[in-house]
């Protein structure tokens, strides 16, 4: 028993890292137009990004604080360095990358991944992207995956077309932050046909206390292509409160495939107030698959507008919410035209006084005759402490749609850990495994690398509650 | 693609905290209280909730704000009964037939009460049938102790707040403890005049008492048509314990009726409770019911349907709060809609710490026949007590099953009946729990006229 519990104090040692970086420019605390105007001209940003990023701060001011969904009173707005750059200019190689950074990649693991599999890493240190590698066929077929900043200035045509189309920043009010305040993230564009063979990843971090992060990113893929994107997050533990806001867009072209999977492993510190949107046109096909585990307070619904005839949607939603936290999360699915599906499972562990909520939408235009649609959310509750909730809201106005949502909440059956234990496991094992068991729905999903992680991920949540 | 459908024109949206109407002020409660010669404790009693009705926005639950829709309704000719008539004047009591198929019935057409009868057997028992203003004045205290002292009503339902602060009629079903009332009470509102009626009904059941109650809301004479008329019915319900009631309400009211409806229960330990609630007519409905299982074992069933045609809104918000230890909750709401008609069923169970073995399910399942017809579902869940034996909820919204379909017309059924016959079976669960025949025939009835309608209409697509 002790053992184990040793193994995993290591394993969580591992990832509660923090390095003294130097900054080489960052901005005041706070915000005001002034900074707007500093982060883009720190970038030196064509007009047409200063006026968007202007217009979305003015949005930003004028729109309340969200009052439903988690406590966001605790956010200090004014204590947040909204732009940090660590280096100077975008790395090509590994070997160019500073050994500070580096050893901190270390600890993440990610020259291994990258050894093993990786097609593209795209690593976030604070607010700039300071390490690309894209390997030489994927540029060779046309695949562009870069930095968000990069790609506005080397592909300025497409940048442009599709930036800020999908989230507008008048969409939410962390969305407007985002818009009027974002560095960083990942651009992806696949071409007309192309077969993205591997996933694309890109690893996130958040490092300094009290530092924002904002990233921005935008995939378009094209007519008939597909690609998988990954993004994995961990981030060192501070005592005061970080904000996360990112956008992502996605624009998923006719007859392409996508696939989003995100592993959002924040420290439990962290907002992480995200708004995640995919335009899914005639025939193409979105998938997100989502887990959160981290965070203090996450906010976050990935949502799939189906506006193309034909085209459908699937969301695999998976959160752990332990001590302190509360994870309000879900899936948004917009039926906009004829003959559209979607799919979405959601599965939430709750504990320790954590609070697991599920707030999902589904949405039937008039127009959109055809509709296939199903909800499903579980929710395990594994002590009295914590809190489970569900709140789908489900709007129809088609005579022809066929749609389906269900939900349960249970514990974990004192059958099911007295047959584990009768087997030789304790207790913990035998909860962990039933937990294990019950995600594996969203872990089946994920390359095996990344299954590995998640496993051993909610191992430690569990071992923070059950040693 | 499909074109796009042309919608009617609607009236701008209502911000939440406007509603149709402004003749709703503190001089109206003070101008109710003193009409009727009430007591200081009344209308301190109708002030207070007046002052908390007023500083509540229409849906205090922002899970919902966004389905809050009262465009349909334009209220302010539609001026409310101050009446002076004395409350407790009742018609000279009718002589109730041995056969009579109830126990005692209670008509209110408008401001007056029409018809009270009682079986003489219930009377005997100790079975009070009577108006709150008849109860005011033959048992103060029980009265006082019914609307003020120990109320029921949610803290945060803005319309039963205003149901307490602006009430002028009001009906009172009291069954001692260990009385079997055998027979249904029957309780009539008549309504349909461009007027504003507010009114509570109370209905307590002592330990071990049973009854059954069919509330009927129909519509009366003196209907203008276009000119609206308002309902606000407000029902408290208190079970002690081991009390069995079943209620039946069937609304049909006229197509110019506003209906606000606030139910509440409070169910006692190991008593039952069976609602079975029809809506069909009236312009737009908005009804909440709340049942607080308080009571171990207590348990509650309500079976709900709506069948809305034209542009009908029916706007059906369910709160089951289990409490207690081994509460049983079993919810089933079931829409048909046909033309532009809108259903919105929502429903919250909320387990707390205390509740545990929770036994709770809510279904909401719609059928839309019509391409213009709009169905929302919001079935919710929030729990704070994981040992329970069940909690969950499924919902569906779908067209008519075509195997079904194919299934009649192969046993030589026309495609139209074996349409009719599906749609009346999906509502028929409510059908069923009306305890009294003839309730029950006209509800089938008003059943089929309306799916008749929407045949002639077109408010029915035709089977593709």
């Amino acid at each position: 028993m002790t053992s184990t519990r040793d193994l995993v104090k290591d394993e969580r040692d591992q990832y509660a890292f923090h390095d003294d970086i130097v900054y080489l420019a960052q901005t005041k605390r706070g915000l005001t137009r002034d900074t707007v105007e500093e982060i883009s001209a720190f970038k030196g940003e064509p007009d047409w990004m200063l006026q968007f990023r202007l217009r979305a701060y003015e949005h930003f001011l004028k729109r309340p604080m969200p009052t439903w969904g988690g406590a966001l009173n605790t956010i200090d707005l004014d204590k947040i360095v909204y732009y940090r750059k660590p280096s100077e200019r975008e790395e090509k190689s590994w070997d160019d990358v500073p050994e500070k950074i580096k050893a901190t990649f270390e600890k993440l693991g990610i020259p291994e991944a990258e050894r093993k599999f990786l097609a593209g890493v795209g690593a976030q240190y604070d607010s700039e992207v300071v390490y690309h590698s894209v390997r030489e066929e994927l540029t060779k077929i046309g695949v562009v995956f870069m930095g968000t900043d990069q790609a506005m200035k080397e592909h300025p045509e497409i940048f442009r077309k599709y930036f800020g189309t999908i989230v507008p920043p008048e969409d939410n009010k962390f969305a407007a932050l985002n818009s009027a305040v974002w560095s960083g993230g990942s651009f992806v564009y696949v071409p007309k046909g192309v077969e993205v063979p591997l996933p694309l990843q890109a690893y996130f971090r958040i490092n300094g206390e009290n530092t924002g992060q904002f990233e921005r990113t935008l995939i378009v893929v094209d007519e008939g292509a597909k690609v998988h994107y990954i993004e994995g997050c961990t981030a060192p533990i501070y005592a005061t409160d970080s904000l996360h806001a990112a956008v992502v867009e996605v624009v998923a072209l006719a007859g392409s495939k996508v696939r989003y999977t995100t592993i959002q492993n924040w420290s439990n510190d962290v907002y992480n107030l995200v708004t995640k949107r995919a335009h899914a046109h005639a025939r193409s096909t979105v998938e997100w698959v989502d887990a959160n585990t981290g965070s203090r307070l996450t906010m976050k619904s990935p949502a799939s507008y189906l506006v193309g005839e034909g085209a459908s949607a699937e969301v695999i939603s998976v959160a752990v919410a332990g001590k302190g936290q509360h994870q309000d999360t879900g899936a948004k699915a917009v039926h906009l035209a004829p003959n559209t599906t979607s799919r979405i499972v959601s599965k939430s562990v709750s504990k320790d006084g954590g609070r697991a909520t599920y707030r999902g939408q589904l949405k039937v235009a008039p127009g959109a005759t055809g509709v296939t649609a199903s909800v499903r959310c579980d929710a395990l509750m594994l002590d009295d402490q914590s809190r489970s909730d569900t709140y789908p809201y489900i709007d129809i106005a088609e005579d022809d749609t066929t749609m389906t949502h269900e939900a349960t909440v249970g514990k974990v059956s004192a059958e099911q850990v007295f047959y584990l234990m009768s087997r030789g496991l304790t207790e913990n094992e035998a909860t962990n495994l039933i937990v294990q068991g019950f995600l594996e729905v969203f872990t089946k999903e994920l390359p095996m690398e990344y299954a590995i992680e998640f496993n051993r991920l909610v191992k430690l949540e569990m071992e923070g509650s059950l040693g | 693609m499909t074109a796009a459908i042309a919608r009617p024109a609607r009236a701008p949206r209502r911000a939440p905290d406007e509603l149709p109407f402004t003749f709703l002020t503190e001089e109206l409660v003070t101008a109710i209280s003193d009409r009727h010669n009430e007591p200081a404790w009344m209308r301190e009693d109708r002030l207070a909730a007046f002052a908390r009705f007023a500083a509540m926005p229409v849906e205090p639950n922002r899970l919902y704000t966004p389905y809050v829709d009262l465009r349909a309704a334009s209220l302010d000719g539609a001026l409310p009964y101050v009446t002076a008539q004395d409350l407790a004047a009742v018609p000279a009591p009718r002589a109730h037939g041995a056969d009579d198929p109830t126990a005692g019935l209670l008509e209110i057409n408008g401001e007056a009460v029409t018809i009270a009868t009682i079986s003489a057997e219930a009377a005997a028992a100790g079975v009070r049938l009577v108006t709150l203003g008849q109860l005011a004045m033959t048992d103060h205290a029980f009265f006082k102790t019914l609307i003020a002292d120990d109320p029921v009503l949610p803290a945060d339902d803005t319309f039963a707040w205003m149901g307490r602060a602006a009430w002028t009629q009001g009906v009172a079903l009291v069954v001692p403890a260990g009385v079997h009332v055998d027979r249904p009470i029957v309780i009539r509102w008549v309504v349909g005049a461009p007027r504003t009626q507010i009114a509570r009904t109370v209905i307590v059941l002592g330990e071990g008492a049973t009854a059954s109650v069919v509330e009927e809301l129909v519509a009366g004479g003196g209907l203008v048509p276009g000119a609206q008329a308002l309902l606000s019915l407000t029902t408290e319900v208190r079970l002690a314990a081991d009390a069995k009631l079943g209620l039946s309400s069937l609304q049909e009211t006229g197509p110019d009726q506003i209906i606000f409806q606030q139910r509440t229960a409070r169910i006692g330990e190991g008593a039952d409770l069976r609602w079975a609630l029809a809506q069909l007519g009236a312009r737009l409905v908005r009804s909440r019911v709340d049942n607080v299982l308080a009571g171990d074992r207590s348990t509650v069933e309500q079976t709900e349907i709506v069948f809305g045609s034209d542009d009908q809104l029916h706007d059906l918000t369910s709160y089951t709060r289990h409490v207690g230890r081994d509460t049983t909750g079993h919810l089933l709401s079931k829409g048909v809609l046909l033309d532009k008609a809108r259903s919105y069923l929502k429903g919250m169970i909320s387990i707390e710490k205390t509740a545990i073995g929770t036994d709770s399910y809510l279904g909401e399942f719609g059928m839309n026949l019509s391409k213009l017809a709009r169905a929302v579902a919001i079935p919710s869940l929030e729990i704070d007590q994981p040992d329970c034996r069940r909690a969950a909820h499924s919902s569906s919204v779908g067209p008519i099953d075509e195997s079904q379909l194919f299934y009649l017309e192969s046993r030589g059924i026309t495609p139209d009946d074996a349409r009719k016959f599906i749609v009346l079976g999906f509502l028929e669960p409510v059908v069923a729990r009306v305890p009294l025949e003839d309730a029950r025939e006209r509800l089938r009835e008003g059943l089929e006229a309306k799916w008749a309608a929407g045949l002639v209409s077109g408010g029915v697509a035709t089977a593709a």
